[in-house]
């Protein structure tokens, strides 16, 4: 019944997709080629990025709303490992990831020992970690990296972009780990029924710090990827990144109530936002018009899930 | 209040105990208020100019006008990050009208009623529909946050008349913004305490499937909620739009962190149920001392917001220990 | 006289399943009217629908005479009905006096909630009901849950209740506070308001009721003056079969002791326990509710560990934090509330059978699909599970195959010790006689049961021993022979405290 419902929402993703891309290729000639298609696939990589772990603290019933804040805190501490303590920059980029990680520990933390909901515990991290990237960097950017470091954002790799090939490897892990292991049986168990888990012996705890560190650690190799597409570090990158990555997720079929969700669904999500964006910006409407659009999928997207699991119920 | 506690001596303590517990929160922000003007003061006594003060006050008004109703909305069990926005573009529509030449009484009370829509809609999503708040006010924030600057492209509004400048009103010499602020809190306060409806928005906050039981209509309530909302956030954005001789067509960089900030750090407990706009109103004014304060001992404001997160952070903790105890 | 409240052939069913079946039932005022029947007998069903949370498929309801449908608890209480709720629906962050007024409160001129009247009028009704050490400015969050029970009861009667309806109300107090209840029970009586009386003590019922209604499975059995009934009387008529039946107990040969508690205590709540438990052995826990049986319960199973004392797995000491340590030692817990603690209720019966050796199913991190769908298969066959198939939700069960659904997740972990709280709560009859069957079948294999229930006859009827629990601590023990209704009922309660004393 749940592979078969699942299922069901990813047809009709699926097809929502080809109709996009079918209008888009319609309306713009320029849309179908392949240089347009691997830029937006760049585009998308640093939100796909971030949708997987999403995926997961969703499917838990949580929230993480601070990931755009951990996001421009890894990008600042790069840019202040490198420039400013004047270490090497691999050794900086793999510091801004560990940064990120830590960072999802103490969500992790916070939410797990103390008991507070994650919505409240990461919005008042998404203020700290914001706040702590202000304040370490007052507001200066870093610029001048090497040209090897723009590889991982502007290069290609077999001929597909550099961060492409992070996103694939990454997503087809994590559809690995949440649909076939332990760990992700488990995590649909907290997100459907926490108490139940915890006495069956699921170790929960554990659980949700691990899902909340790796999305700490995905922002961080997100961030590090990022800076180097936009050759700049700045403290307010990232800001509202949450509300995209949330979108793609809960786009892709995954129950803001825990509980319901898949990889492959969050991936096509994340895909048809892209296409959404990209049309909107061929037909000429600006950056921030196509935010209005991802606001409205957003609820779209709940309201049509409501409506389905409620029809399903019986 | 002391002298009523000193009276009933055998059950001093339990009263004590009950006075910090009700009014604990105000209390200690007051007192963090004093500290940091008399330390702050004596560190650099600029600090207390008359100018200071006023934009100290004044300048912030409006957060605590948003926050009161923030402070409601969270109380009901709810939340809204899209309350920035809304101010923006309620201010946005304020200027846009005043502009054009239409009555003052028009730009000013437009906002409102925009607001009190917006928000009505906002909150049928919540209450009949049943999305989260988190989640429709995120789609709202991206919704407004992107009309706004779309349909103005980012153009300032200059150019407006004089008599529409309410926040610039002076009456006998107090900057108009501070009698917004006082009167409206001490308004909602009597409210929250004296009408029905104020109690009902604790019990639905407090245990929803209690209140239903009790026969209190949740869903007609949350909505109400959100609609007050949107006419304090209407005020506040006509006191945000005035201040200053141009509006920026932008929503004012994170002010729905910091509106939610003050309802929590003012003793909205972020699970609902409790919590007082008196506590969120001097939360606001702490956070504008503080920010104002990091100017003036020459540390960066830059780290206002880690500030404030840490405030938050401290005090969902201390919630937390604190519904321990009560459960 | 004109009942407050009258049932006339009130049928009510869900889904398939018909709770109520021609059900009929009157108060009079100034009448306490004790409802008596097991679990799943009808009983909540009945008080929903005369409080107006639920309306009757059919038959009508009649209140003072007059034929009624009501649309909500809101219209009940409008017309005097008001419930004190087993778990009590309060506000813990308002105060007592807001709690007793919430909805009603008395109004200046102005319209605006009158507090000094709020605060005397509370207070008035506090003291009527002998509380007058209940301050009216305290939060209820940090009430007893006695004097919880009292705002809840000051509240029904702030609405001017002609009929209160309680609900198991002394099942969560300690005797002093039980008896207090009784008192106040008493005195609205005679003050002329009907009660409706839910409770498993028959002590209480012998000592309150003038007129008690047995239901069983959903029909009306009888209803009858207190006089004319004997314990043992109302006893067959609920149970209503033979004991054989309905507890298919075995005689089995006891084994070496598994587990082992020697003086394991968790903060206040379980005080000082020890107790054996043989392999082969059904071990019954009697006790009131809070008298500390499932919370014994969940300090083995780890979800609140011991504070002190000692816990001995097959003689050597263990500890055990968490329920994933307990699983490892063999010890299993099929929990009180099926709902929540039990299942994954949206998942289906293969996810829910294999989620407690999750990480034994998997072969390098991967689930093997495979042997989770055999295991599935076999559970379903083994434990009779009547279901479409392993891939049913398992929400779309009822009550009955859920509780199999849980016991064979749990008897796939292989463990030595079955801990079973409260294993017939909510469902039918038939369903029941199977569980007991399948718990018998177990034990005969070795396993060592430890069993919790409230219903006492489930008690007598398949343990081998029996512990009584009062106030977090082991009060009795009883072998098989000796457990008698009045024995194990006596030491459950108060009335046994003084002569168990005086024997001891």
């Amino acid at each position: 019944m749940t592979i078969r419902s699942f299922l069901r929402h990813e047809t009709i993703l699926l097809l929502l997709l080809v109709i996009a891309l079918i209008v888009l290729a319609q309306q713009s000639d320029r849309f179908f080629t392949t240089d347009n298609l691997l830029n937006q696939a760049r585009l998308m990589a640093e939100v796909g990025l971030l949708a997987l772990p999403m995926t997961f603290v969703i499917v838990t019933g949580g929230i993480d709303l601070s990931v755009g804040s951990i996001f421009g805190l890894a990008a600042i501490l790069l840019g202040v490992f490198w420039h400013g303590l004047g270490l090497p920059l691999p050794l900086a980029m793999a510091l801004a990831v560990l940064v990120g990680g830590i960072a999802g520990l103490g969500n992790g933390l916070i939410i797990t020992r103390f008991n507070v909901p994650p919505l409240i515990a990461t919005l008042a991290t998404l203020a700290l970690y914001r706040g702590l990237a202000e304040g370490i960097s007052q507001a200066r950017s870093v610029r001048g990296y090497p040209e090897w470091f723009f590889v991982l954002g502007q290069g290609e790799v077999l001929g597909l972009p550099t961060q492409l090939w992070f996103l694939l490897a990454i997503a087809i892990a994590a559809a690995i780990v949440l649909g076939l292991t332990t760990f992700g049986r488990t995590t649909y168990a907290i997100g459907a029924n926490e108490v139940a888990a915890r006495f069956s012996g699921l170790n929960v705890a554990r659980t949700k710090l691990l899902i909340y560190t790796g999305s700490g650690l995905v922002a961080g190799l997100a961030a590090v990827i990022f800076v180097s597409r936009v050759s700049t570090t700045r403290s307010d990158m990232g800001t509202g990144l949450e509300l995209d990555v949330i979108t793609a997720v809960v786009l892709g079929g995954t129950s803001i109530f825990g509980g319901r969700g898949t990889i492959i669904g969050t991936l096509l999500g994340l895909i048809l936002m892209q296409a959404l964006k990209s049309g909107l910006a061929l037909g000429g409407v600006k950056g921030d018009g196509t935010i209005v659009v991802i606001g409205v999928v957003l609820i779209a997207a709940i309201l049509l899930g409501n409506l389905l699991s409620r029809n399903g119920d019986g | 209040m002391s002298f009523d506690v000193m009276q009933s001596r055998p059950s001093f303590p339990r009263r004590l105990l009950g006075f910090v517990e009700a009014n604990g929160q105000e209390a200690i922000i007051l007192a963090a208020i004093i500290l940091l003007f008399v330390v702050v003061g004596v560190v650099n006594p600029r600090f207390l100019g008359n100018s200071n003060l006023t934009s100290i006050f004044s300048g912030n008004a409006y957060i605590a006008v948003a926050a009161i109703g923030m402070a409601l909305v969270i109380i009901s069990g709810n939340i809204d990050v899209s309350v920035g926005s809304l101010i923006g573009v309620l201010a946005t529509i304020a200027g846009t009208l005043a502009v054009n030449g239409y009555p003052i009484i028009v730009c000013w009370l437009a906002p409102l009623a925009v607001g009190v829509a917006i928000n009505a809609f906002v909150g049928f999503l919540v209450a009949y529909v049943r999305i989260p708040s988190i989640v429709v006010t995120l789609g709202m924030l991206s919704v407004l946050k992107g009309g706004l600057i779309s349909a103005t492209a980012g153009a300032w509004i200059n150019n407006l008349p004089p008599e529409f400048m309410l926040a610039q009103f002076r009456p006998f010499g107090v900057p108009a913004p501070i009698y917004f602020m006082v009167t409206l809190t001490l308004l909602a306060a009597l409210w929250m305490r004296y009408s029905g409806f104020g109690r009902t928005i604790y019990a639905i906050g407090g245990n929803p499937d209690a209140a239903r039981v009790t026969g209190i209509r949740i869903e007609r309530s949350i909505v109400c909620v959100f609609m007050i909302h949107g006419f304090f956030a209407g005020i506040a954005a006509v006191l945000f739009a005035t201040q200053l001789q141009v509006i920026q067509s932008t929503v004012p960089p994170n002010l729905e962190l910091t509106v939610i900030t003050a309802a929590v750090v003012g003793g909205v407990s972020i699970l609902g149920g409790t919590g007082t706009v008196i506590g969120s109103t001097l939360a606001a004014i702490l956070f504008a001392a503080i920010g104002s304060a990091l100017i003036f001992t020459n540390v960066s404001a830059y780290w206002l917001r880690a500030v404030q997160g840490l405030f938050i952070l401290a005090t969902v903790l201390a919630d937390m220990a604190r519904r321990r105890r009560l459960r | 006289m004109t009942a407050i409240v009258e049932l006339r052939q009130v049928s009510k069913s869900f889904g398939n399943l018909k709770v109520l079946k021609d059900v009929s039932f009157d108060v009079q005022p100034g009448e306490v009217h004790a409802l008596l029947g097991e679990n799943g007998a009808g009983k909540s069903t009945l008080i929903k629908i005369i409080s107006g949370v639920l309306h009757p498929d059919e038959g009508e309801l009649r209140v003072v005479g007059e034929a009624v449908r009501l649309a909500s608890p809101r219209e009940a209480r409008g017309r005097g009905i008001a419930t004190v709720y087993q778990e009590l629906l309060l506000f813990p962050e308002l105060s007592v006096a807001e709690n007793i007024y919430l909805g009603h409160a008395p109004r200046t001129r102005w319209g605006a909630i009158d507090w000094p009247k709020m605060r005397s009028g509370a207070r008035a009704l506090l003291d009527s009901l002998d509380s007058h050490d209940l301050d009216v400015d305290t939060k209820v969050g940090l009430l007893s849950v006695a004097n919880r029970q009292r705002v809840e009861i000051a509240k029904a009667l702030s609405q001017e209740a002609r009929l209160l309806i309680m609900d198991e109300p002394t099942a969560a107090l300690a005797d002093s506070d039980a008896r207090k209840l009784l008192t106040i029970v008493r005195r609205l009586r005679d003050r002329g308001v009907g009660i409706i009386y839910v409770s498993h003590r028959m002590q209480e019922i012998f000592a309150l009721a003038d007129r008690v209604t047995v239901l069983r499975d959903g029909a009306f059995i009888a209803t009858k003056p207190i006089g004319e009934v004997t314990e043992g009387s109302l006893v067959s008529m609920m149970v209503g079969r033979s004991i054989d039946q309905l507890f298919p107990k075995t005689e089995t040969a006891r084994g070496a002791t598994v587990l082992e508690l020697r003086n394991v205590s968790h903060r206040e709540i379980v005080r000082n326990v020890s107790l054996t438990l043989r392999a082969g052995e059904i071990l019954g826990i009697a006790g009131l509710i809070g008298s500390g049986r499932t919370e014994t319960a969940l300090t083995i199973f780890g979800i609140t560990p011991a504070t002190s004392g000692e816990i001995l797995v097959d003689g050597k000491p263990v500890v055990i934090d968490s329920p994933a340590a307990a699983r490892a030692l063999g010890i299993a817990y099929v929990p009180e509330d099926r709902g929540l603690q039990g299942l994954v209720k949206p998942q289906t019966i293969r996810e829910n059978i294999s989620l407690a050796i999750i990480d034994r199913l998997a072969r390098l991190l991967l689930i093997d699909r495979r042997r989770e769908g055999q295991l599935a298969r076999e559970s379903i066959a083994r434990f009779g599970i009547r279901a479409r198939g392993p891939e049913q939700l398992v929400r779309q069960l009822s009550g009955g195959n859920q509780q199999k659904v849980v016991l064979a997740k749990w008897i796939a972990t292989e463990p030595r010790v079955l801990i079973m709280d409260e294993p017939t709560r909510g469902i039918d009859v038939g369903a029941k006689a199977e569980i007991h069957a399948l718990m018998s079948k177990l034990a005969g294999q070795g396993l060592a049961v430890l069993m919790i229930s409230s219903e006492l006859p489930e008690v007598l009827g398949m343990s081998d021993r029996v512990l009584v629990m009062r106030g977090g601590a082991v009060v009795a023990e009883f072998d098989r022979a000796d457990a008698t209704p009045d024995a194990v009922g006596s030491a459950m309660t108060a009335a046994g405290q003084s002569s168990l004393e005086g024997a001891a």
